[in-house]
C-alpha cells in the first residue's frame, strides 16, 4: 500500500513537472483586465481564442455581412488586453461579426505568419512590421490592395508620405500605417545622478561618462547597453550624421561604401573600448535575456537602453523600486548634427485571401479611425500615425506621457527614413550580418574591416 | 466467398489506413519533395530559378556551415559517451537494494522527460550565466566566474551537460537489462574471488551489450538531431558555438526562408547519420553479445 502511495504521489510529480515546462497558454478575449498596478508590460506567450461573441445577428439593413473574422497580433500584455477589449467593443457595435484573435510575443511571431502569408491562410487582418510588406508580398497577392475598400477604411486620415511606406513593390496600398517610430535614448536617471553626472546630450557627453562611470560606480557600471541590431541601428545614426543619408534609401538604394561602414565600426568598437558599452560576450554572459529582463538593466547598473519610442514602458515596468528612467534627446553628433531615422513601426493589413473584405475594412478602421476604438487601444502601439487617431487620444490625454516624449524626440530632430530592407532576414535574423559583424567585432573574431566586409556584402546583396 | 477471402486477407491494410495516408502524406511526400529542393534554389517566397549542387557544395566550402558540421560531430561525441556512461552507472547503483531506490530511479528520470522546455532553459541560464548559481558557489571558494554561456569553448560543453543530464530514458532501459543479468553468475564469481569491478566489466558489462547498442544508436540518433537545448538557451551562439546542423537547418528554413539550401543540409546531416549507424551495425559484431545460437 504504501509502495503504491509513493508512486502515485512520484508519477503526481512527474505530470506536474511536464505541465509546467511546457504550459501552454490560452487566453480568453474578454480576459479582465489586470490592475494597472500588476499590469506587465513584458511580452506574453502566444493564445489563441475566440473572443465572446455576443450572440447577435446582423440588425436589418446593416451594411455588411454575418461572418466570422480572424485577425493576429504580437505584442505584451498590456497590448493584448487593450486589443481584446477593443475587439470586444467592435463585436458589440457591430452585431454579427464574429472576431476570432490570435495573439503572442514576438519571438518567432514572424516566421509563424509568414508561413500563413505563404499557404495563403492568413488572418484576415494581421499586424505586420513594416518589412514584412517588400519581404512577404513582393508581387501584391498576398496583401488586399487597401485602396479597394477606401470607402470603409478611411485613408484621408493619414499623411501621404506614411501611406506610401507601406505600398508593396507593385504599387499598391499593402497596409495602413498604425504608427511612426524612431529610435531615442532612456537614461536611468538614478545612476547617473549616483555618478554625478546630467544624462548625455551629445555623443561626447556619452563617451565621457563612460569613464566616470568606470571610475566613480566601478566597472560593473555602463551609462548604455546595445546588443547587435541595436548596434546596427546607432550605427546608422553615426552614419545619417556623417552623410546625410541613411545607410539604405527608402527606394533600397544602398548609400554607404565600405570605407563609410569601417568608420562607422570604428565609432561603434570605440564605445566597448571607452567603457560605454558591455561587450556582446558580457551580455551574453548575463544569460541572453532581453535588455528589460536583464537584472543588470533593471538594477540600474546598465543605464540607458536605445529604444523604440513606442516601447519604454516594458522597460520603466520592470526597473527596481527606486530607479528612475527618463527619456532623453537624440544625441548631437557635433554642432547640432543628428543622423536619426524613423520608419513605420508597425501597420494593420488585410489578407488578400480574405472572404470578408469589407467586414476586415470595418474592423482596422473601427481600431483605427473610430474615437471609440482609439480610446480602447490608447497608445498601447505607439503614438497613433492617424489623424483623427492622435486627435482623440491628445484631447482625451490619454497619450502615455512618456511615449508621447519619446516621440517627441524622435520628431524633433527632422529623422531621415530608411528602407524596411534594413531590417531584412538577411541582415536581422539568428545568425545573419548584424550579429555576425558585431559580434565579431566585439569577440575580437573579425577586424574592423572584416565585420565592414560582412556588412557591406549583406547589404549589397539585400539591394540587389 | 471470393469477396470474402479478399476481405479476410487484405483488412489489415484497412486497419493501418489511417497510419498509411499519414506515412504517406506527412512522411514520404516531405522526405522525397525535400531531395527534390536540394538541387534547387527554391525560396519560400522568390520561387524557384533553376536545379544546382551548390547547396550541398555550400555545406563543406562556407565557414558558417562547416563550422555547423564541426559543432555538430563534437556535441554528439561528448553527449553519447557521456550520457551513456551516466546512465548506465546509475543505473548500476539503482540496481542494489537501496533504502528509498523507487524514489531516486523516479527522481534520476524526471529530467528527461523535462526535455527542451522553456522552464528549463531558464533554469539552465540561471545555473550558468555569469552571476549565477554556478559561478556564486566558484565565488566562495575563490574562484571564477566562469563565462560558461558567453565562452565559445564553454557554451558548447554546457549544452551538451543539458542532454547528459537527462539520461533517464537510456537508464531505465539499462536498468531492465542488469535486472536481466543472472545473480548465479555473480555468486559464481564472487566464489572465484571476483571483485564488483571484475564482476561489473567481465559479467554485467558483456551481458548488456545488446542494450548498450540500442541505447548507443537511439542516443546517436537523438544527438545529431539535437535542437532544443542550443536553440532555447544559447540560439546557436556566441559566435555559432552551439549552432547545430538542426539548428541551421531550421534557421534557412524557416527564418532565411531558403528551402533548398536548407533541404541540402538536412540531407547531408540524414547521410551522416546513415553512415553512422551503419558503421554501429557493422561494428556490433565484435563487441555486442547475443545470447542465441552461436553466441553472436
Amino acid at each position: 500500500m504504501k509502495k503504491k502511495v509513493m508512486a502515485v504521489l512520484l508519477t503526481s510529480v512527474m505530470a506536474a513537472s511536464v505541465l509546467a515546462g511546457c504550459g501552454g497558454s490560452s487566453a480568453p478575449a474578454a480576459a479582465p483586465a489586470a490592475p494597472a498596478a500588476e499590469e506587465k508590460k513584458e511580452e506574453a506567450p502566444a493564445a489563441e481564442a475566440q473572443a465572446e461573441a455576443p450572440a447577435a445577428e446582423a440588425p436589418e439593413g446593416a451594411d455588411y455581412e454575418e461572418c466570422t473574422l480572424k485577425f493576429d497580433w504580437w505584442g505584451g500584455d498590456s497590448r493584448h488586453e487593450a486589443t481584446q477589449k477593443a475587439v470586444e467593443a467592435f463585436m458589440a457595435k457591430y452585431p454579427g461579426i464574429n472576431v476570432e484573435v490570435n495573439f503572442g510575443a514576438w519571438t518567432d511571431w514572424e516566421t509563424a505568419r509568414a508561413l500563413e502569408y505563404q499557404s495563403g491562410t492568413g488572418s484576415d487582418v494581421t499586424q505586420i512590421g513594416s518589412n514584412w510588406i517588400p519581404d512577404y508580398d513582393g508581387d501584391g497577392t498576398v496583401f488586399l490592395d487597401l485602396n479597394t475598400v477606401s470607402d470603409t477604411l478611411d485613408l484621408t486620415q493619414f499623411e501621404a508620405g506614411d501611406l506610401e511606406k507601406c505600398l508593396d513593390p507593385v504599387g499598391q496600398q499593402a497596409g495602413v500605417p498604425v504608427s511612426m517610430t524612431g529610435r531615442t535614448f532612456y537614461w536611468n536617471k538614478t545612476t547617473f545622478d549616483k555618478a554625478g553626472i546630467d544624462v548625455p546630450k551629445t555623443v561626447d557627453d556619452l563617451i565621457a561618462a563612460g569613464k566616470t562611470f568606470q571610475e566613480k560606480l566601478g566597472d560593473e557600471y555602463y551609462p548604455l547597453t546595445l546588443g547587435e541590431y541595436d548596434r546596427a541601428l546607432f550605427m546608422s545614426f553615426y552614419i545619417g550624421a556623417k552623410k546625410g543619408v541613411p545607410i539604405i534609401a527608402e527606394d533600397g538604394t544602398l548609400n554607404v561604401t565600405k570605407e563609410d561602414l569601417v568608420d562607422a565600426l570604428n565609432f561603434i568598437q570605440s564605445l566597448e573600448d571607452n567603457h560605454v558599452i558591455p561587450g556582446i560576450a558580457q551580455l551574453a554572459g548575463d544569460g541572453n535575456v532581453t535588455t528589460n529582463e536583464n537584472p543588470k538593466f533593471i538594477d540600474g547598473r546598465y543605464a540607458g537602453v536605445f529604444e523604440w519610442d513606442s516601447a519604454p514602458l516594458k522597460y520603466t515596468s520592470n526597473l527596481a523600486e527606486g530607479q528612475e528612467l527618463v527619456v532623453g534627446d537624440e544625441l548631437d553628433f557635433g554642432g547640432g548634427v543628428y543622423g536619426n531615422s524613423a520608419k513605420v513601426s508597425m501597420a494593420f493589413a488585410i489578407c488578400a485571401t480574405t472572404q470578408h473584405p469589407h467586414e476586415a475594412a470595418m474592423l482596422v478602421n473601427y481600431l483605427l479611425n473610430d474615437p471609440e476604438g482609439i480610446k480602447i487601444m490608447a497608445s498601447e502601439r505607439g503614438v497613433p500615425a492617424s489623424k483623427i487617431g492622435y486627435d482623440t487620444l491628445n484631447d482625451a490625454g490619454m497619450i502615455d506621457p512618456m511615449i508621447a516624449k519619446a516621440h517627441e524626440a524622435v520628431y524633433a530632430t527632422n529623422p531621415m527614413f530608411f528602407s524596411p530592407k534594413f531590417d531584412n532576414g538577411e541582415l536581422k535574423g539568428d545568425g545573419a550580418a548584424y550579429i555576425d559583424a558585431f559580434s565579431g567585432l566585439s569577440y575580437g573574431d573579425y577586424s574592423v574591416e572584416d565585420a565592414a566586409d560582412v556588412l557591406f556584402d549583406a547589404y549589397s546583396n539585400v539591394c540587389g | 466467398m471470393k469477396k470474402n477471402k479478399f476481405l479476410k486477407d487484405n483488412i489489415g491494410f484497412l486497419f493501418i489506413l489511417p497510419w498509411l495516408i499519414g506515412f504517406l502524406v506527412f512522411k514520404l511526400y516531405p522526405f522525397a519533395s525535400s531531395l527534390f529542393y536540394s538541387f534547387t534554389d527554391y525560396h519560400l517566397f522568390k520561387g524557384m530559378s533553376g536545379f544546382t549542387i551548390q547547396n550541398y557544395i555550400d555545406v563543406f566550402a562556407k565557414p558558417l556551415e562547416r563550422k555547423s558540421l564541426i559543432v555538430t560531430f563534437k556535441y554528439a561525441f561528448m553527449t553519447v559517451p557521456l550520457k551513456l556512461v551516466a546512465a548506465l552507472f546509475i543505473a548500476y547503483i539503482l540496481n542494489f537494494k537501496i533504502k528509498g531506490v523507487n524514489f531516486f530511479r523516479t527522481a534520476y528520470y524526471i529530467p528527461s522527460i523535462l526535455g527542451g522546455s522553456v522552464a528549463i532553459a531558464v533554469l539552465w541560464k540561471a545555473l550558468f550565466k555569469d552571476d549565477g548559481l554556478i559561478n556564486g558557489l566558484f565565488g566562495i571558494f575563490g574562484a571564477g566566474p566562469i563565462h560558461f554561456l558567453s565562452d565559445p569553448n564553454w557554451a558548447l560543453f554546457i549544452i551538451c551537460l543539458l542532454r547528459v543530464w537527462q539520461f533517464g530514458s537510456a537508464m531505465v532501459i539499462f536498468l531492465a537489462a542488469l535486472k536481466g543479468v543472472s545473480v548465479d553468475l555473480y555468486e559464481a564469481a564472487s566464489i572465484d574471488g571476483a571483485g564488483k569491478w571484475r564482476q561489473f566489466f567481465s559479467i554485467t558489462v558483456p551481458l548488456i551489450t545488446p542494450v548498450i547498442f540500442y541505447n548507443l544508436i537511439t542516443q546517436l540518433v537523438q544527438a545529431f538531431q539535437e535542437f532544443n537545448g542550443p536553440f532555447i538557451i544559447t540560439a546557436g551562439g556566441p559566435r555559432n558555438a552551439t549552432t547545430l546542423m538542426s539548428l541551421l537547418v531550421y534557421n534557412n528554413a524557416f527564418k532565411n526562408y531558403k528551402m533548398g539550401k536548407a533541404s541540402a543540409q538536412a540531407w547531408v546531416l540524414f547521410v551522416i547519420l546513415m553512415i553512422f549507424t551503419a558503421i554501429s551495425f557493422w561494428s556490433q559484431n565484435h563487441w555486442v553479445y547475443y545470447a542465441d545460437e552461436d553466441g553472436r
